[in-house]
């Protein structure tokens, strides 16, 4: 099992996040009264972009995309999906150190570049990182706290014993914290400060192009996913849903049933979260800040005490 | 017999490379060289050697002596193998510059001081060997003069506190249990009371933690790091500093032992619980500090304190798990700050002294060396995986999360968060960006700091995909001190309760970034541009002040400026201008008029009389 999601998880990962992207345009536009791209239109670009002219400030702007794509990946390995997942060494602590080495690498290669455009949109990057790893860290340490382990699958074995966690009262503040994040998380509207196209010419995208483009398309898809499935997975009980896949466990078609079940689940809340975004005008930076170390910060805050308190 | 000659290579060859120095530079030169390289020779050869010797019998009939265990070894070979390192370099950095002869002396007596702490087996030499680094230390930080001079003060002043606390607890273990042996004091302090141990535990403390930087001790160490030459920066940070964390060890794990000061208090308000607390303050707040500093060596500094704090968390928790992460950590953070001390000196070599993060930039293509040294370094420090910083880290955090410590183990990632955003700024200011055109044409780095550079580069990694080489001797101290041994294999740690395998992270990264690699290079090839040919929306570009540098966060500049202020330094600076303000004042009563002495004669008569008077005393 183990080696057959050595290759299906990242490929699986990178069409659904790419997907992913396309839904989110189109329902966007739908919402804005618009007809919007085909869903497929991300995929269509990535494509084109590897056959497009690209430029490069040398070989250390050429790496730090690579890196950044390569950890995007190992990261999905991380991932359980279903019960698709290649690694659990180090369990969630590795998981989340390994969550910033995407954007680490982004940082490293668009400020290769030189362009202070892509300087300011790093800065951006990373504010809102510091913003929104607060409440996020919070969360994650209730829930580990809660479940007394640090390994990802086990929180999400745990979950299929008993329902998912969001149903247990403890976990619902903390799952109630990590929605509100989520955008920010995604880096999806009201949050898109970091590329802010109209501000500052897409920000650390703004030297790439051709390949560089696709690999940071890759990278975006890959990032997506991963937000989304890490709540499916720590607060939705992932790839189970109320025992219903019980009588058929061990079965192939157990585990094809428990991806898509998960998929649908991201699905899900990715619909849900665009309903609510795409209505809001693009926050500043520091109004971002302030709302996400106020409300969200506070809930989860709240629900640490209550989990800490518990034990 | 090794122990003995180990001593004398040390202190000896302090003193024999100032007179060499007086024949010729270039032999004194080789000849401190040669002299730490010896010395880690020596101490490598004594892996796995546990002995006593007695120095000298006769200091008021008490034995002086030397003792070597894994703990003084594991200390020993992290003090020799950073000091040959910066000593290599020096010969490049300190070239051009006066009383060189001084500062080889300084640099090589600390080393030797430092060696002859973490070896002495009683309190007396002990104390004698912290003295020397204590002023010798002073004498290296103000070395540069002009602002180094009051950072040396503030230094001193503060080491000295320290240092008397330490005299206190000396003579009181010497009146209580008539020892100054460590191995006695040991099975004497079965005998005494838990007041007592307690005083013990806090006045030691008091020493070790201002060595150590811990909040509110910390204030001495910015204006330190800042104003001594970089590699002595360099090992001040990475060891010097770390002697508290020995201290520290000696006394909760040694002197006092584990049984005692893990269990001294109740619940919250024990004396191990509080200590942690202080340790995640000192991560927290100095980190945050460190965001806003515009001096490269200065955000170090600052860092310098935060990380302490890791290995202050991770000492004070007392498992296993997190006592091994404390000391590695320590380890670690040698490794790395050194590293990223002797890339901010490179800089300041090649640029005539700059270190301002607001008018460098684009030395990456100029200096690659020095920019890898600095990309490993702080990948190291933030504790990205595959550097070691990333393994010992991950023991702290794995140790608080299942030791239910919830609200500690916030403290500690929030620190690594905060973490991220300076020194993503340090390497963005210093190296990424654009260049400016008078740094066009710097010197180059030369061979003498590349090699140390180099060396450290690869040991965070290797530390960071084998992390049981070093886990190994920190095991073997964590038993001495009477703890369950942890289970370790040469890529990482297993346990029932989370394993973490590096060396299983580092293929999957490799084979991936492998692939990756190669779909890049199949793609259509990119044309290369300069650092001036980028997009700014159909602006004009001009050259020079085209980049992004100051107030790199300006954002949360705005907002937490207010809050981020140093109230301890402060608070101290204010007690010193009292203190200077009331002698000043106190000074008036000598006036010079043999009538004024004679009416404080008459008037203290009268007190006394009154006071035999009222309550006859006498």
């Amino acid at each position: 099992m183990k080696i057959l999601s050595l290759f299906i998880s990242p490929l699986l990962a990178l069409i659904i996040g790419l997907l992913f992207l396309g839904i989110s345009r189109k329902i966007t536009a739908k919402i804005h009264w618009r007809c919007g791209p085909p869903v497929y239109q991300p995929l269509i670009d990535v494509i084109r972009s590897f056959s497009q002219k690209s430029i490069s400030h040398g070989a250390f702007f050429d790496f730090g995309i690579i890196l950044s794509l390569s950890s995007s990946v190992v990261l999905i390995y991380f991932l359980p999906v279903g019960d698709l997942y290649a690694m659990t060494s180090g369990g969630l602590i590795a998981f989340l150190y390994l969550m910033l080495l995407g954007p680490f690498g982004i940082a490293l290669s668009s400020a290769a570049s030189g362009n202070p455009n892509s300087s300011i949109g790093v800065s951006r990057k990373f504010l809102l990182a510091l913003a929104y790893e607060v409440p996020l860290l919070l969360v994650l340490l209730t829930v580990m706290t809660h479940y007394n382990t640090i390994s990802l699958v086990e929180i999400v074995n745990i979950q299929a014993g008993t329902g998912m966690a969001f149903s247990s009262w403890a976990l619902v503040l903390p799952g109630i914290a990590y929605f509100l994040i989520l955008p920010a998380v995604l880096g999806v509207r009201p949050f898109e400060i970091v590329s802010a196209p109209q501000e500052i010419s897409s920000g650390p995208v703004a030297e790439f192009g051709g390949k560089h483009l696709a690999f940071y398309t890759l990278q975006h898809a890959l990032q997506l996913f991963v937000g989304l499935a890490l709540f499916v997975n720590i607060f939705l009980g992932g790839g189970t849903l109320f025992g219903l896949l019980n009588p058929i466990a061990g079965t192939v078609w157990a585990t094809i049933l428990g991806i898509i079940i998960f998929l649908v689940k991201m699905f899900i809340v990715l619909v849900i979260e665009l309903f609510i975004n795409a209505v809001y005008p693009r926050f500043r930076i520091e109004q971002a800040m302030r709302y996400l170390w106020k409300w969200p910060t506070l809930i989860a805050f709240v629900g640490l005490v209550i989990v800490a308190i518990l034990n | 017999m090794s122990l003995e000659l180990l001593i004398m290579f040390a202190f000896g060859g302090a003193f024999l490379t100032y007179l060499a120095g007086k024949i010729s530079s270039k032999l004194r030169d080789i000849f401190a060289l040669l002299c730490s390289v010896a010395l880690v020779v020596i101490v490598s050869s004594l892996y796995k050697v546990e002995t006593t010797i007695t120095l000298y019998n006769g200091f008021f009939g008490m034995p002086l002596s030397m003792r070597l265990n894994p703990m003084a070894w594991f200390f020993a070979i992290a003090i020799v193998s950073s000091s040959a390192l910066v000593v290599l370099y020096s010969m490049s950095y300190m070239k051009h510059r006066e009383r060189t002869d001084y500062y080889y002396f300084m640099l090589l007596l600390i080393n030797a001081a430092m060696l002859a702490i973490v070896l002495s087996g009683d309190l007396v030499s002990f104390f004698i060997s912290w003295e020397i680094m204590s002023w010798s230390t002073f004498l290296l930080i103000s070395y540069n003069r002009n602002a180094a001079l009051p950072a040396g003060i503030k230094y001193i002043v503060m080491s000295l506190i320290g240092s008397m606390c330490m005299l206190v607890g000396i003579i009181s273990i010497y009146t209580a249990f008539d020892t100054i042996t460590i191995s006695e004091i040991v099975q004497h302090m079965a005998t005494a009371t838990a007041g007592y141990k307690l005083f013990l535990l806090i006045i030691f403390s008091i020493t070790f933690g201002i060595k150590n930087a811990v909040v509110p001790l910390h204030t001495w160490l910015p204006d330190a790091y800042a104003e001594s030459p970089s590699p002595f920066s360099a090992v001040l940070s990475g060891m010097l500093t770390r002697m508290g964390i020995f201290g520290f060890l000696l006394i909760m794990f040694v002197m006092v032992g584990a049984e005692n000061s893990l269990h001294m208090g109740r619940g919250f308000f024990s004396y191990h619980n509080i200590l942690a607390w202080l340790g995640a303050i000192t991560i927290v707040i100095p980190t945050f500090i460190a965001m806003l500093q515009n001096d490269a060596k200065k955000l170090l500094a600052w860092h310098g304190i935060g990380q302490g704090g890791y290995m202050i968390v991770g000492i004070a928790f007392g498992t296993s798990l997190g006592l091994a992460g404390g000391i590695f950590h320590t380890l670690n953070h040698a490794i790395y700050i050194i590293l990223l001390f002797l890339s901010v000196g490179a800089i300041e070599y090649s640029t005539n002294g700059l270190r301002d993060l607001n008018s460098l930039g684009g030395l990456f293509k100029k200096m690659p060396i020095a920019f890898l040294g600095g990309l490993l370094g702080i990948c190291g420090l933030i504790g990205i995986p595959l550097t070691n910083g990333f393994v010992s880290k991950w023991l702290i955090y794995k140790t608080l999360i299942l030791g239910k410590a919830p609200f500690l183990a916030f403290a500690t990632l929030l620190g690594t968060w905060g973490t991220i955003l300076s020194v993503y700024k340090f390497l963005h200011n210093l190296y990424l960006g654009q260049l400016p055109q008078e740094h066009q044409n710097i010197k180059k780095t030369p061979l003498a700091m590349q090699i140390p550079i180099v060396i450290l580069s690869l040991t965070i990694l290797v530390f960071g995909i084998l992390p049981g080489l070093p886990l190994k001797s920190i095991n073997a101290m964590i038993v001495s001190f009477g703890f369950t041994p942890l289970t370790v294999s040469i890529w990482g740690i297993s346990s029932e309760t989370g394993t973490l395998n590096m060396i299983n992270i580092f293929s999957i990264l490799l084979v991936v970034v492998a692939i990756f690699w190669l779909i890049f290079q199949a793609a259509r090839k990119s044309t290369a541009v300069d650092q001036y040919d980028n997009y700014a929306a159909g602006a004009a570009i001009p050259k020079d002040k085209y980049n992004y540098t100051v107030e790199f966060y300006a954002p949360f500049y705005r907002m937490a400026t207010p809050y981020l202020r140093d109230i301890f330094d402060m608070l101290y600076q204010k007690i010193a201008r009292f203190t200077e303000f009331a002698c000043d004042n106190i000074r008036k009563i000598y006036t010079g008029y043999v009538s004024d002495y004679i009416i404080y004669i008459i008037l203290f008569l009268a007190l006394l009389i009154s006071a035999q008077l009222k309550w006859s005393v006498f």
